[in-house]
């Protein structure tokens, strides 16, 4: 007999955040690194901030740390990000 | 089937030949927790909203960190998924309206490579009407009703929150919680308030729910003492002991204390809140401690901080549930310090009010 059920997920009706225009390049551009401040974090994030400098080119990178590692940053983080031209987040433990 | 009077579905359907296809569509799409799951029909996910008296589209909350709604209909199909009867429904909509608030966190407890799950703790009259059972095998497979409850939990954050292994849930461990953690208060088998009372629920027969990110159970045994004080140094050892382990931070912890414990520290007269203020003066730990586990390298300088594993004597759910024999108890750690902190929610009291 044939049953008829129904999809338990959210079916993609989220709030439908949607990804920031891709940069062409990084030359000369300032990027932000927002950190949960994780131990493990200092060492992946140094590296990285070296090959945005010496290897990609950016002019600056700025470094901000969330208060709380497992919530997301506070407003006045979110409202900086508004002057760069990139961030990296959501990564590092 | 659809009466002239019940609101439509909105969810999207499919047609499946029979129940052992029903459960290859739900595995092949990482639906399910990778036990066999209730066909999710019409009817069945009807009788659910109809039990609560809830429309589909009735919005239980919205996450606040990804923005994402959690309505009525569909966590009433990862109830009938989970096992979950109508009269069940209820319980686990409270659960979500609990886990939905700021304080709990939810992103960060079901992300987190700590791995805790949710432990949902039920109080008042519905504990009888359910069928949920507080004696034998509380933390375990008590009964149908806890066991239905909690799978609801985790199949609603795996579908509604994309809490799976590898995706949103980061967890390096996790532990069996995250299947059912579910378990009732044994309120006719004691002297004390239910927890709900504790947590400013009104004394008045109103059932409620908490919900606390929570790791695995530690269990204690101490048969050897009918001293209250004796049988509370040994959880306020095991919560230090968690504290050094694990997470040296102060955040809400549960202990289970069964019927054999419970009654020593009843007849002398203990109330939960003689109970919590005595484990926040024991259970607690100086930084340097840390240095004997192997952690010295983040003593830093503070050894002689002082750390509490409870905030206040508030912060601790003192639940009675257990078998009647036995000197065990367990100590129940939070996830993460008080990052998140449980929730308590009332049941049937506004369901369109903003959780207590």
């Amino acid at each position: 007999m044939t049953l008829h059920v129904f999809d338990p997920t959210h079916e993609g009706k989220t709030a439908g955040f949607a990804l920031a225009p891709r940069l062409d390049t990084l030359r000369g551009k300032t990027v932000g690194i927002i950190t949960n401040g994780k131990e493990g974090t200092k060492g992946f994030f140094t590296h990285l901030d070296r090959m945005l400098r010496d290897d990609l080119g950016a002019a600056e990178v700025v470094w901000r740390q969330k208060k709380n590692y497992s919530a997301p940053a506070e407003q006045e983080i979110i409202a900086e990000t508004r002057q760069w031209h990139a961030a990296v987040t959501g990564i590092g433990d | 089937m659809q009466t002239a009077t019940r609101p439509a579905l909105t969810a999207k359907s499919y047609p499946v030949d029979d129940f052992a296809a029903a459960q290859e569509f739900f595995h092949s799409n990482g639906w399910t927790d990778g036990l066999p799951v209730v066909p999710p029909t019409e009817d069945a996910i009807a009788a659910c909203l109809d039990w609560a008296m809830m429309p589909p589209d009735q919005l239980i909350g919205i996450e606040p960190v990804r923005a994402q709604p959690i309505t009525a209909e569909k966590l009433a199909i990862n109830a009938v998924m989970a096992g979950c009867l109508p009269m069940h429904f209820p319980i686990v909509a409270a659960a979500w309206q609990g886990m939905l608030k700021d304080e709990f966190l939810l992103h960060g407890i079901s992300s987190s490579t700590g791995g805790c799950a949710v432990l949902v703790v039920i109080n008042g009259p519905i504990r009888l009407e359910i069928g949920a059972a507080s004696t034998f095998n509380a933390l375990g497979n008590s009964d149908r009703a806890t066991s239905v409850i909690g799978r609801a939990i985790r199949l609603s954050l795996i579908n509604l929150m994309d809490v799976r292994p590898g995706g949103i849930d980061r967890s390096t461990l996790g532990h069996p919680g995250k299947f059912s953690y579910c378990l009732a208060e044994d309120e006719e088998d004691m002297t004390w308030e239910p927890l709900s009372v504790f947590r400013g629920v009104p004394n008045d027969g109103t059932s409620a729910v908490t919900v606390m990110a929570a790791l695995a159970p530690r269990q204690i045994m101490n048969e050897w003492t009918t001293d209250p004080k004796e049988i509370l140094e040994t959880f306020a050892a095991e919560m230090r002991a968690n504290q050094r382990h694990y997470s040296i931070y102060g955040g809400n912890y549960a202990i289970i204390i069964p019927k054999q414990l419970r009654e020593h520290i009843q007849n002398a007269g203990w109330s939960k809140r003689d109970i919590a203020e005595f484990l926040y003066e024991r259970a607690r730990i100086k930084r340097k401690e840390w240095a004997d586990v192997g952690k010295a390298a983040i003593v830093r300088d503070r050894p002689e901080k002082v750390h509490p594993a409870l905030e206040s004597p508030d912060h601790l759910l003192v639940i009675a549930a257990g078998g009647p024999a036995g000197g065990f108890g367990a100590v129940i750690p939070p996830w993460m310090g008080s990052k998140t902190k449980a929730v308590t929610v009332p049941l049937g009291v506004c369901v369109d009010c903003e959780p207590g």
